[in-house]
């Protein structure tokens, strides 16, 4: 019980959102006029027929700079936790330089990764 | 009831209408954002469990990074609904056979000896001041760290795979090498000749 009051401020902060994000909705829906005809709601492309679907293929370079973010979000995901014991970790005669080390390697195999993306031109979008 | 076994019900109760939503919803669009609905609660559900880590990182990698890119590949793709559901009873008896397996298979690993209630006792209440990332840290830099460096060599495998999928060289490539175009001389460009003047 004691713990949920701690995120008495986070459900605060989410209704706020929420109520942001609606009122101008209800507000615009409750106050603003509405008189809808055949034309007006129909599609609007520059004045003559849509051409097309709005859903076509998409350059593949948008995913790959899509999964190379994800990747390096999880790498950050993992630093969270090692930062959070960080200073128990280097107070320990035992652990001294083995918990620093050991995000090093991490972090270097992981740059391999970033070289290896940027090398081939994975970052370049032209 | 107390107030943390009613929002747990509440909560459950969203994230399984979420979740049966996600399999009926006929516009994928509107499948992946009940997928978002469906994060979003079982992160809640992580947080009663005080696994505030977990929770956040539940929303941090998968609502933001994994659905937007669902989403932009739902969004993209130009499904034809149509055509999708055309081969829907030819497909039917080999699905079915496959999802009866796992069916199958999940209730032989789930059912009744792991996770009966007095397999699983309530895990003692955690001391004041627990902190579930630190527990966490803990256990991932000390019993742990070989599995956590593993997790670093697949993300490596992740990258160069994604990056070799999708590398191709366009032939239609117009581009200007600035470096060249800042080195020229005078001398690449024009040729100065002596000639003698010439009179009309």
């Amino acid at each position: 019980m004691i713990m949920l009051e701690n995120y008495f401020p986070v459900l605060v902060f989410v209704l706020v959102g929420i109520v942001f994000g609606c009122a101008p909705i209800v507000l615009g829906w409750l106050v603003g006029p509405r008189r809808p005809y055949a034309e007006k709601n129909s599609a609007y492309e520059c004045g003559f027929e849509a051409f097309e679907d709005a859903r076509m293929k998409f350059d593949v370079r948008y995913y790959l700079i899509a999964i190379i973010f994800i990747l390096f979000d999880l790498e950050i995901a993992f630093l969270f936790p090692w930062a959070s014991i960080f200073k128990e970790i280097v107070s320990s005669e035992s652990m001294k330089m083995f918990g620093f080390i050991e995000m090093l390697v991490f972090l270097g195999i992981l740059l391999l990764g970033f070289i290896f993306a940027w090398a081939k031109g994975a970052l370049d979008w032209e | 009831m107390d107030l943390k076994t009613a929002i747990f019900y509440f909560l459950a109760t969203i994230l399984v209408l979420a979740s049966v939503r996600v399999i009926t919803a006929r516009n994928p669009v509107h499948a992946v954002l009940f997928l978002v609905l469906a994060f979003f609660t079982a992160s809640g559900l992580w947080l009663l469990l005080q696994a505030e880590f977990l929770a956040i990182s539940l929303v941090m990698v998968y609502v933001g990074a994994v659905m937007v890119l669902f989403l932009f590949v739902v969004m993209m793709l130009d499904i034809n609904i149509a055509r999708l559901r055309q081969g829907f009873w030819t497909y039917l008896p080999l699905g079915a056979a496959i999802g009866l397996l796992m069916l199958a298979e999940m209730a032989l690993v789930l059912g009744g000896r792991y996770f009966w209630l007095e397999a699983m006792p309530e895990p003692a209440a955690p001391a004041a001041g627990y902190s579930n990332t630190k527990e966490l840290g803990r256990l991932l830099f000390t019993d742990y760290v070989y599995p956590f460096e593993l997790a670093s060599v697949i993300l490596l495998v992740a990258i160069i795979a994604a990056v070799m999928l999708t590398r191709r060289i366009r032939a239609d490539k117009i581009h200007q090498n600035p470096r060249e175009q800042i080195a020229v001389q005078r001398n690449d460009r024009i040729r100065i000749i002596s000639m003698p003047s010439e009179k009309e």
